[in-house]
């Protein structure tokens, strides 16, 4: 469906995009995982064809974004990051509007949208302005507009930045039945909570590089400790940290804020005794403890020695 | 066929919107129906027997020779003869030559210098008469541009907030201001002799029609900056779609509203004010189709030349103000120096201005030809330099 292959891009000496590989087939969900600025939306506007992509291809369904642009963009269906919408004309209106822009013709573009409307749940409010919505409501006209011309190909580019709880997992439930019915997805977040839900495959970028691809199952193996000990502690010597670092079994020691700290432990259970043991010992208050399984942010935090999410 | 896809939904999208709707359509009605009859007494006829007045002015700057030009107009009783210096002028006052004497000083400007006035015995009327010309001719200089700041200053307050027009506050401020000229107004000014048959109030709807027009040079460019910042142009861009379409459909977008526009005012003067527009809808309609394409591609030219909302519109308003000026739409043009009548010819808005006037006073359709034909140069010109400039930067 979607082959990317060795793709570059750079805005002047600034390179975004340093060299991605990856392939989306037909009817999976395909996750795009990554901080702030790492290049998701960069990929996506060149997967889309906004901006002409530097080296590399691109293909969608074989063919070439750079030589076959209408062809492809035709065939994608894009959720913009920001919400893309005439504010002053109604949820029919621009639904319709879109439609249109993909070829439909009158007729078919306002039962489409009346589905649609159906689809994101705001048939009763068809008629209203998009001023007039919620930020979450917004938020599934922009996805509805993507939908009008049934893409084969479904591009989310954070789809339920800043919204109510309410409204992201009205939109997760969509997407995942959109994908289950046939549409290939690809979702583009920095919530790893969103990307596990609802993606079968999933792809790490940070700085522009893929740092790891593959299945939930794949990125699991590769976590080098299974858990996590989150310290709330009173106050912090650096030696402290040096010293937990030296323990047998500790993989990492991230320093969230001055009073917290993460320690990435292989498995032992022997481990945590250490660290409490070794805080005791210099002096360190433990005022808060508790245990987490890794996941996919840990792996991020892993690989980068970042956090996701800033 | 996305061109006009395009193209209609910025003319839905600027007929919903209630503020344009007040700027562009009801502005320019009332502004006709201020202007046409406050300034019907200014350019009402009147005869008297002729004065020789004599001139001297150290130097010639614009607001010397637009009074000079003021007094010479055809269609006053007064003969002006400029004297060379002042001993000259002080000599045909000596040997009666001339009824009246006019000294302006260097630099002069109608509102903190007085002209001196020297006047032979037997002239007083005469003498008077003249002070009060040129004293009304500062008075109104400033009446229009406070008036003209005023409506600017709230069209761009418009644009860019949310509050609403105070339609009776700009009216309000329009009509002292304009009745504080009529007021001190015993002047003798009197309409040019070829534009005798259109009446002021004639005259002000043309005027608007082809000043308010130009405001869609702004709105036009707005809009695109609009969509750029609102991502929609992003999104338009993801569909299959060529740039060169959606240029193309933001242009009839323009073109569509100015003629919905146009056709309102037109409507509205015509079965309202009762302004005759002529025997020929046909010829008006004709230049408009022009004029309208000029001002089409100047919204090109602002969006093209301007980075935002914000820079279009100051650009826009500042545009639109020196080309209302400058193109007749505040001051009949004939009250201008050559110069700046010459310069005048620059502005689409005059060309589409003095062909209502002669239209609505009967005109032949080859007399049509070389206006059309400017208006059309305009378009072509600034659509051509813009898309070869947004096409590189949105691409
Ligand atoms: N048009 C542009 N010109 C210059 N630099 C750009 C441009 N677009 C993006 N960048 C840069 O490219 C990098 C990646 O940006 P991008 O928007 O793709 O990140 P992202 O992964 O989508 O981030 P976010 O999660 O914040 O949306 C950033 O450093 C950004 O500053
Ligand atoms: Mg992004």
């Amino acid at each position: 469906m979607l082959t990317l292959s060795d793709v570059k891009k750079s805005f002047g000496a600034h390179e975004v995009i340093k060299g991605i590989s990856f392939q989306v087939e037909k009817g999976e969900s395909f996750g795009l995982l990554g901080p702030n600025g790492a290049g998701k939306s960069t990929l996506i506007s060149m997967i889309c064809g906004l901006i002409p992509n530097g080296e590399g291809e691109i293909r969608v369904n074989g063919k070439l974004v750079s030589k076959h642009r209408k062809e492809t963009q035709q065939m994608i269906g894009v959720v913009p990051q920001d919400i893309a919408l005439y504010p002053t004309m109604s949820a029919l209106d621009n639904l319709m509007f879109w439609g249109k822009m993909y070829g439909l013709s009158g007729k078919k573009a306002k039962d489409r949208a009346k589905e649609v409307l159906e689809i994101v749940g705001l048939t009763e409010r068809g008629k209203d302005r998009v001023e007039t919505f919620s930020g979450g409501m917004k938020r599934r006209i922009n996805i509805g507009a993507a939908l009008m011309h049934e893409p084969q190909l479904l591009i989310m580019d954070e789809p339920t930045v800043g919204i109510d709880p309410q409204s992201r997992s009205h939109i997760l439930e969509t997407v995942k039945s959109l994908n289950e019915q046939g549409l290939t997805v690809i979702y583009t977040s920095h919530y790893m909570e969103e990307v596990e839900f609802l993606c079968k495959r999933i792809a790490i970028i940070d700085e522009g590089k893929l740092l790891i691809s593959g299945t939930k199952k794949d990125l699991n193996n590769r976590l080098a400790g299974g858990i996590v000990l989150k310290l709330t502690v009173g106050s912090l010597h650096p030696s402290f940290i040096e010293q937990v670092k030296k323990l047998n079994g500790v993989e990492k020691v991230i320093v969230q804020q001055a009073e917290e700290i993460d320690v990435h432990l292989q498995s032992k259970m022997e481990s945590v005794a250490d660290v409490i043991l070794l805080a005791s010992q210099s002096g360190v208050v433990i005022h808060n403890m508790h245990l987490k399984e890794a996941n996919l942010e840990t792996l991020f935090l892993q690989l980068t020695g970042r956090s996701l999410r800033e | 066929m996305k061109s006009l896809l395009i193209a209609v939904k910025d003319a839905k999208i600027h007929l919903k919107d209630r503020k344009a709707i007040l700027m562009m359509i009801l502005m320019p009605i009332l502004l006709t129906v201020i202007l046409g009859s406050a300034l019907k007494g200014v350019m009402g006829g009147g005869s008297m027997p002729k004065t020789v007045l004599g001139v001297y002015s150290p130097e010639s700057n614009a607001m010397t020779e637009v009074i000079i030009r003021a007094l010479g107009e055809d269609g006053l009783a007064i003969i002006v003869e400029r004297a060379e210096s002042e001993k000259q002028l002080l000599d045909w006052m000596e040997e009666r030559e001339v009824h009246v004497g006019l000294l302006l000083p260097d630099e002069w400007d109608p509102d903190t210098e007085r002209a001196i006035i020297l006047r032979t015995t037997g002239q007083e009327t005469a003498a008077t008469l003249i002070r009060q010309m040129i004293e009304t001719f500062g008075q109104m200089s400033q009446a229009i541009a406070n008036s003209t700041t005023t409506v600017m200053a709230e069209a761009a307050a418009l644009s860019s907030d949310g509050s609403t027009v105070d339609m009776e506050a700009i009216q309000q401020e329009l009509t002292t201001a304009i009745e504080k000229v009529m007021n001190e107004q015993r002047t003798y000014v009197s309409e040019p002799a070829h534009e005798e048959s259109v009446s002021s109030m004639q005259y002000y709807a043309a005027a608007m029609a082809a000043m308010f027009l130009l405001f869609n040079a702004m709105a036009g460019g707005k809009s695109f900056h609009q969509e750029k910042r609102s991502e929609t142009l992003s999104r338009l861009m993801m569909t299959p779609t060529s740039v060169r379409s959606i240029l193309t459909g933001k242009l009839i977008g323009a073109f569509l509203f100015a003629w919905i526009q146009f056709l309102i005012f037109m409507g509205a003067t015509h079965f309202l004010l009762k302004v005759d527009w002529g025997p020929s809808i046909l010829q008006t309609l004709f230049i408009t189709f022009f004029y309208i394409f000029s001002v089409a591609g100047l919204a090109m030219v602002v969006a093209a030349f301007t980075t935002n909302e914000k820079m279009a519109d100051i650009v826009g308003t500042m545009g639109v103000q020196v080309m209302a000026l400058l193109g007749g739409s505040m001051l009949p043009l004939t009250l201008f120096p050559e110069v700046i009548r010459k310069i005048a010819k620059l502005t689409p808005n005059s060309w589409a201005l003095t062909s209502y006037t002669s239209i609505m006073t009967g005109t032949s359709w080859s007399a049509l030809w070389l206006p059309a034909g400017v208006l059309l140069g305009i378009g072509v010109i600034s659509i051509f330099i813009s898309s070869i400039r947004l096409g590189r930067r949105i691409a």
